[in-house]
């Protein structure tokens, strides 16, 4: 610390250092030596503060001087500090030149530290604006997001939580404010714009738990029934950020709103893509039927003094009492008796499904870049030896070993340095092409750019990783046994071999953890893209449009549109089937309810079992490859009359186990009316290929009134073997039946999959590319190390072919000595494999974490690689001219 | 630019003063005692300290001593105390304040 602040205080005007100098420097010291005892975190803030004061001071100082006097008596300051700094410039000029005159030295440290340095700060990027960075609310900290789970029912794991439970929770103490929300997928309309866009309808309680005001107007009273907040996104996308869009109206998922006010660019929740937040309230006066799980999510704020565990405990206590103050059925009384309210802090719940990945990542270029310090640190003990006998003598007339040190780590300073500053140019380069790669879903994507906190951090770990390299070899130039050799004694080869020895094992134990960690992923990856997901995923187009001609009014006209639409579709050269289908699989998620069969009768309707609710028609079953294994799929009779349904295979086991579905009846807390069951379909997969299968009610176009529902915008589904390239004549079909609709959500089925597991994919590219980096270094370290000891050796070599041995046996010799350093370090590394491999976690699939054929395989790989790179510098051996070498030695 | 009695003190000046007033103090024990005396409003780190110590020796305010009495093993540390003209001007500063106080006092008096 002390030659960080005489380098700050040589800021200030001489007369000034001469006189207060070494008393500034003692003063600031001492501050910050006792803000340490105080702790981490108040010492590197009294370092930060002093530092700062100190050369604000000293700008302030030669500005407007306030020392008029004469200097006396600082000398020692000024010598001390001049002495110190003296020797490390003449030290790094030394080493600059030194590496000047071996550039292909230069190079190759350089750019094996530069590459390595690039990469880790590319992640850090991420890990920085992803994880590091607080939630931009105040008092982030403070908040929780709360949901419900019941161990031993047939519910979800975790669910939102009903109606009731807002109303019941909002008289819990522990936490200050409260806010419910639901956010979904629904239609916006403006002006002449069309889109479906998240939406989320948010209690009053809401906004002030996030302590959030608007940049423009203001926040809903608690009655705004019919008031909308709009994002900084859709302010400035769809309206120019024109300030004059308050007080307007447009349609939102429920009707027109008016808009009153404008959020922040950084307030993105629930969902990073929230477009609109519609208040809605309701009183306890307003339920009549409790137990509509699934509706709310919850966001708390702590009331000062409560954490977590004190939330949890009163929110359990008050949701036992929901039975008594609500009523409801003896189901749902059942539930609530096995409800465990969850209660975690938000940053936990928006940032914990990314956090594993990003920091196994961050650990996977750690390990590259501690590779790369291994191969640097390997290459500057060669060098190093090779000056030997110049130390030796430097020694011999009178160098200090801390000169011979500050020499060698000079050389690494000057090289971290050099590497740094390359590397901050190629994390400008990775940043953007990681950000390209990277998952949609992964919070604040939007934040990762080379920021300061990045720069500092590469050129830190640049700092660091001089250290690392420089280490070892300035060590060995302090070596006691140095004057030993200055009169050209060669020590002990053996114990010198084995410091190199250790540092390649070291290598590939680390690059072998990689290979393991990339193999994992890569198997589950396979494993992943051969699950079936109940339909085709090749030759598939879907796209959504959301028309607004005058006539199409209810459920019936809308019906009518489709069914004509699809038609014209149909009629496509090369189409063979269409359909429709309300949520896309892999693109939207079901919304659930519980299902009562009419033979079941009196069963309570909460009780029975939940299923995913859609709408479909036309040839949506033939156009996805969705098996039908009973009755028949939807014909468009069904789609203008309704009354029918069709199940997944799930459902009907669900609801008439043993039996045949077909002729029986259903219906569900959402749509109460009697449904035929028609056909039973193969199960698909909704929400990504890991979930298990959805159970699925597929309801018709039209309901029994209707008024009942209308498909506004809904999926279209067209099964073409031109599917990729069918896109302008779908648009040119759209623009003639309804104009102003815009076309949106074009997807090919192919591409919805490979969206599902690119968080996957994403770990898995970047750890296969880290894996490879790795293996790469590694593999030169094993070279570097063997090509000198050949080298080393080489006298010795020549002696022993000029005693008659062959070719192949020095070549063996090499190879086994590398054998032996690579069968060390794979032993360390599948340890290493073994232990860290659980930190993967949740992203493997289908594989287990210790899975036998990727640890065999992926050391056999690391074998392999390591025994080629072994086979040059065996040739080389095997090639050694006995004269030639004895006369060289 | 010294800074002269006339001229008026700074907070962090007065405060300065004032900590040299019983008797020599070296740097870090004056960092102390204006952050007692001034109930932690003032906390001055090294470098604005030292501005201020330099500023009042010009002035001729304070002066340096070798009054050690307890000698601090590695840095020689040096002690500073108030001169006579030092005195005075802390003395004028201290009527002033006094006044002004005493000034805002009876505003506050009289309008409760």
């Amino acid at each position: 610390m002390r030659p960080f602040f005489a380098l700050l205080i040589l800021t200030w005007p001489r007369a000034f250092r001469a006189r207060f100098g070494a008393e500034m420097l003692g003063h600031a010291v001492e501050e910050c030596d006792s803000a340490f005892d105080e702790g981490w975190g108040t010492g590197w803030r009294a370092v930060l503060g002093t530092a700062l004061d100190v050369l604000g001071a000293g700008i302030a100082e030669r500005l407007h001087p306030s020392w008029s006097g004469i200097s006396g008596g600082g000398v020692d300051f000024e010598m001390g500090v001049r002495t110190m700094m003296g020797r490390w410039m003449g030290d790094l000029a030394h080493a600059g030149r030194t590496l000047r005159r071996a550039p292909g030295f230069t190079a190759a440290t350089v750019a094996t530290l530069a590459l390595a340095l690039g990469v880790t700060g590319g992640i850090f990027g991420f890990v920085d604006a992803v994880l590091l960075r607080p939630l931009p609310w105040p008092g982030a900290d403070r908040l929780v997001y709360v949901v419900a789970s019941a161990p031993g029912s047939d519910l979800p794991e975790e669910f939102p939580v009903s109606r009731e439970f807002v109303v019941q929770y909002e008289e819990a103490t522990t936490l200050s404010s409260l806010g419910a929300f639901n956010d979904f997928t629904s239609t916006l309309r403006a002006d002449d714009r069309v889109e479906r866009l998240r939406q989320s309808v948010v209690t009053a309680g809401f906004f002030t738990a996030f302590e959030v005001a608007p940049v423009l107007g203001r926040l809903p009273t608690p009655d705004d029934e019919r008031g909308v907040l709009i994002s900084h996104a859709l302010w400035t996308t769809w309206f120019g950020a024109d300030p004059s869009v308050l007080g307007r109206s447009y349609e939102f998922a429920d009707g027109p709103r008016e808009v009153i006010g404008v959020m922040p660019e950084d307030f993105r929740f629930p969902r990073a893509d929230v477009a609109a937040w519609l208040p809605f309230s309701f009183t306890a006066e307003d339920i009549a039927n409790p137990g509509r799980f699934g509706e709310f999510g919850i966001v708390g704020r702590l009331a000062d003094g409560a954490d977590v565990a004190a939330v949890e405990r009163e929110l359990s206590a008050l949701a036992r009492r929901l039975p008594e103050r609500f009523g409801g059925s003896p189901a749902y009384a059942r539930t609530i008796e096995q409800h465990v309210p969850v209660v975690r802090p938000l940053r936990d719940e928006i940032l914990g499904p990314v956090s594993g990945p990003l920091w196994v990542l961050m650990g996977a270029v750690t390990l590259v870049l501690l590779i790369a310090c291994g191969n640097v640190a390997g290459l500057f003990t060669v060098r190093s030896e090779g000056r030997i006998r110049d130390m030796a003598v430097r020694r011999a007339v009178g160098a200090g070993r801390g000169d011979l040190m500050r020499a060698q780590l000079a050389e690494a300073v000057v090289v971290a340095g050099l590497a740094g500053t390359a590397a901050l140019g190629i994390a400008h380069l990775a940043i953007p092409a990681f950000v390209r790669m990277a998952p949609d879903g992964l919070p604040r994507i939007e934040d990762v750019a080379l920021s300061w906190s990045t720069a500092v951090f590469v050129l830190l770990a640049a700092a660091a990783a001089a250290l690392l390299s420089g280490f070892v070899p300035a060590l060995r130039a302090a070596a006691p046994d140095l004057a030993r050799l200055r009169d050209g004694a060669r020590g002990s080869t053996r114990e010198r071999r084995w410091g190199r020895d250790a540092l390649v094992a070291g290598q590939t134990a680390l690059a072998l953890v990689l290979l393991v960690g990339s193999g994992l992923l890569l198997r589950s990856f396979h494993e992943l893209r051969s699950v079936d997901p109940g339909f085709d995923t090749e030759d598939i187009l879907t796209f959504q449009f959301a028309p607004s001609e005058s006539h199409l009014v209810d459920g019936p006209t809308w019906a009518r549109f489709h069914m004509d639409a699809m038609e014209r579709f149909r009629a496509l050269p090369g189409v063979e089937a269409v359909g429709i289908i309300e949520n896309v699989p892999l693109d939207e998620s079901l919304r659930q309810f519980p299902f009562t069969a009419e033979s079941t009768g009196a069963v309570a309707e909460e009780s029975g079992p939940r299923l995913g609710v859609t709408f479909a028609a036309h040839d949506y079953f033939a156009a996805m490859g969705i098996g039908v294994l009973e009755g028949r799929g939807f014909i468009p009779d069904d789609a203008l009359v309704g009354g029918s349904v069709v199940l997944s295979r799930g459902a009907a086991d669900l609801l008439f186990p043993g039996e045949s579905p077909l002729g029986r009846r259903l219906r569900n807390q959402g749509i109460e009316a009697w449904h035929t069951v028609v056909g039973v379909v193969e199960d698909v997969r909704q929400d990504d290929l890991r979930s298990p299968v959805t159970p699925v009610a597929y309801y018709p176009l039209v309901g029994p009134e209707p008024r009942s529902w209308a498909m506004t915008s809904p999926g279209y589904v067209i099964r073409s073997s031109r599917a990729s390239s069918l896109g302008p004549e779908v648009r040119a079909i759209v623009r003639e039946l309804a104009p102003s609709a815009p076309l949106y959500r074009v997807y090919t089925m192919e591409y919805l999959v490979d969206r599902s597991m690119v968080q996957l994919s994403f770990t898995m590219l970047t750890l296969v590319i880290a894996a490879g980096l790795a293996l790469l270094l590694g593999s030169i370290g094993l070279y570097g190390v063997l090509s000198y000891m050949v080298a080393e050796r080489t006298q010795e070599i020549g002696v022993r072919m000029a005693l008659g041995a062959e070719a192949g046996r020095v070549r063996r010799m090499v190879v086994r000595q590398g054998a032996r350093i690579l069968a060390l370090g794979i032993l360390g590394g599948l340890l290493v494999a073994a232990a860290a491999s659980r930190a993967l976690g949740a992203l493997l699939f289908g594989v287990a974490p210790f899975d036998p054929w990727t640890f065999g395989a992926t050391a056999l790989a690391m074998g392999g690689v390591g025994l080629m790179a072994t086979y040059l510098p065996a040739r080389r051996a095997s090639l050694v001219d006995p004269i030639q070498s004895m006369r060289g030695g | 630019m010294p800074t002269s009695a006339q001229d008026g003190l700074s907070n962090l000046e007065y405060h300065v003063l004032l900590a040299v007033c019983q008797g020599p103090l070296h740097g870090y024990a004056i960092r102390d005692a204006v952050e007692a005396e001034s109930a932690g409003a003032l906390a001055p780190r090294a470098g604005t300290l030292y501005r201020v110590i330099a500023r009042l020796a010009s002035a001729g305010l304070v002066g340096e001593t070798d009054g050690s009495s307890e000698p601090h093993p590695g840095l020689a540390r040096r002690y500073y105390e108030l001169t006579a003209e030092g005195r005075m001007a802390l003395a004028d500063e201290a009527r002033r304040l006094e006044g002004a106080a005493a000034l805002a006092l009876q505003r506050l008096g009289a309008r409760p």
